[in-house]
């Protein structure tokens, strides 16, 4: 079966003085529909860069982006990202920053209300339709992000740290939160972060990346039908199968931590 | 913190209300006491004669008489509507040429090196001295007193535009990107609405340069407008005319400005939405 997204060979080189700085070998990796797929690894390791290629939003050195086989040429509504910082459109109330991609696809008016509405329910943000950004707190903003950038049903979803900048109970909420909607509704989903309890806990499979240069170290499935599925994220922590995994990860981490 | 600054700011705005009242009844306590001492010196006979300062009420006499007939060929209202044409002209003409300009500098850097240097260069020539060459060119006419506003409001127009437009974060242009957005939709519905609050900064800036420059210029050239008025008062040794134009420019700038800020208000809701406690 043709994957939803493939990134096929992708590198990037960027030019600093007096030659080339490697930020990323060539990378292979490929998304299943329906599939959740996060990628952790340290700090350097390229994987922002990766996102934001798989995003359209740079330009690889070298390989391809496809979706559903084809080369997915620039950014758009196919590929939506959640960013770390939110990226809320501040002059905007939390209504019309959902409706944005809606509204540029010139959907007709009737349903682009009745799918933000669907949305509001949703992401829990019914009562803040008409708030703007500065108005809410973080974990708020971060759901309306998710929001604007599921409501154009994308064929996949790239989160690039989407809960790095919130508090530890924020965090934690948002994670369980997530973790409903994807048992639920299968998105498929590109996720980074540098936490290996947060990859464990949403995904289908973990990629480990190692840095200098960037490039896939390993690959790690999280069974979809782990004892500790749909419980809150302290408890399924306690699980032997959670813990035996997360440990896996975190030793392939902690050797490209220290062999630096 | 940001709860109490929030409030301090958008205090003003809400109208007639307690802490708004406050400053604006001392402004006006502050203004009346002024035009009290100003009466008094003029009340005491031989303190300041009248043909230097003329009483307050020889102004307002002064004042009625220029509404009701012409002076030096106009009413006072027909030299102040000169006055704001040339300047809605110098001003409208800054606007839609500073705008994208001040945008496309932002956005293309390889221009923003062809041109700072020599805009940079003619910013430092002031609005008087491009007088005699605007005469020159366009005679004495409204096309020069409007080019000279045009000089004194240019720069603030393109330099805050320019400013504020390359202060956008750019992950908000990404994030346009990614839902769809070409620039066209990217610059409408996202760079314009985030910089409008430093453009209309820079718009208050302009408005106010374009109108002191304007009567400047009116001083010297042109047969209308209240710098004209001004002049002609001096040369009919009347102080009262004088005064009269003076106070008109003043209160006609004051009125720019408090229009400008009001419609401010009324195109960015969300810099005055109140904060208000929403979880």
């Amino acid at each position: 079966m043709t994957p939803k997204m493939e990134i096929r060979g992708v590198s990037k080189t960027f030019h600093a003085r007096g030659g080339t700085v490697a930020a990323l070998e060539p990378c292979d990796l490929a998304v299943a529909a329906g599939e959740f797929v996060t990628v952790v690894g340290p700090s350097g390791c390229g994987k922002s860069t990766l996102m934001m290629i798989a995003a359209g939003l740079e330009a690889p050195s070298t390989g391809d982006i496809l979706v559903d086989g084809k080369p997915a040429g620039p950014a758009g509504p196919r590929r939506t990202v959640v960013f770390q910082r939110f990226a809320l459109f501040p002059s905007e109330t939390v209504a019309e920053n959902i409706a944005f991609g809606l509204r540029v696809a010139q959907v007709a008016r009737a349903e682009t209300e009745a799918r933000v509405a669907e949305q509001l329910e949703l992401m829990g943000l019914a009562r803040f339709r008409d708030a703007y950004p500065h108005e809410l707190s973080g974990g708020m903003q971060q759901r309306v992000a998710i929001a604007r950038a599921l409501v154009v049903r994308p064929d996949i979803l790239l989160m690039d740290e989407p809960f790095g900048a919130l508090d530890a109970q924020t965090r934690t909420v948002l994670q369980e939160e997530v973790s409903r909607l994807q048992r639920e509704l299968h998105y498929t989903v590109l996720f980074i972060t540098h936490s290996v309890e947060e990859a464990v806990y949403l995904s289908d499979r973990v990629v480990v990346m190692s840095k200098g240069p960037g490039r896939i170290k390993r690959e790690i499935a999280v069974p979809r039908d782990a004892a500790w599925r749909g419980l809150e994220i302290e408890e399924a922590g306690t699980h032997a199968s959670f813990m035996q995994t997360k440990r896996e990860i975190w030793e392939l981490i902690r050797a490209e931590i220290v062999r630096h | 913190m940001s709860e109490v600054a929030t409030a301090a700011t958008t205090a003003p705005l809400v109208a007639g209300s307690a802490p708004a009242r406050r400053p604006a009844l001392y402004g006006a306590a502050a203004i009346g006491a002024l035009l009290f001492a100003w009466w008094l010196a003029t009340a005491i006979p031989g303190f300041v004669p009248s043909r230097v300062l003329p009483s307050p009420l020889d102004v307002v006499a002064r004042f009625a008489a220029l509404i009701a007939e012409p002076f030096s060929g106009a009413t006072l209202f027909g030299h102040a509507l000169v006055s704001l044409q040339r300047w809605g002209i110098g001003v409208l003409l800054a606007i839609g040429l500073g705008l994208p300009l001040g945008v496309a500098l932002a956005w293309l850097p390889p221009l923003r090196a062809v041109v700072t240097p020599a805009f940079e260069l003619l910013r430092y020539i002031p609005p008087f001295a491009w007088v005699p060459i605007a005469v020159l060119w366009f005679g004495a006419s409204t096309t020069t007193q409007a080019a000279i506003v045009f000089i004194a409001a240019f720069p603030a127009c393109i330099i805050n535009t320019q400013l504020a437009v390359s202060q956008i974060d750019p992950i908000l242009v990404r994030a346009a990107r990614t839902l769809g957005a070409g620039w066209a939709t990217s610059l409408a519905r996202v760079v314009l609405p985030v910089a409008a609050p430093t453009i209309f900064t820079g718009l208050r800036i302009a408005f106010s340069n374009g109108w002191m420059a304007l009567v400047g210029a009116e001083l010297v050239v042109g047969k209308q407008g209240l710098g004209f008025l001004i002049s002609q008062g001096q040369i009919n040794d009347s102080a009262a005319t004088i005064l009269v134009g003076m106070t008109t420019i003043g209160v006609l700038g004051t009125l720019i400005d408090l229009v400008l800020q009001r419609v401010q208000r009324i195109a960015l809701p969300w810099k005055t939405a109140i904060a208000r406690p929403l979880e």
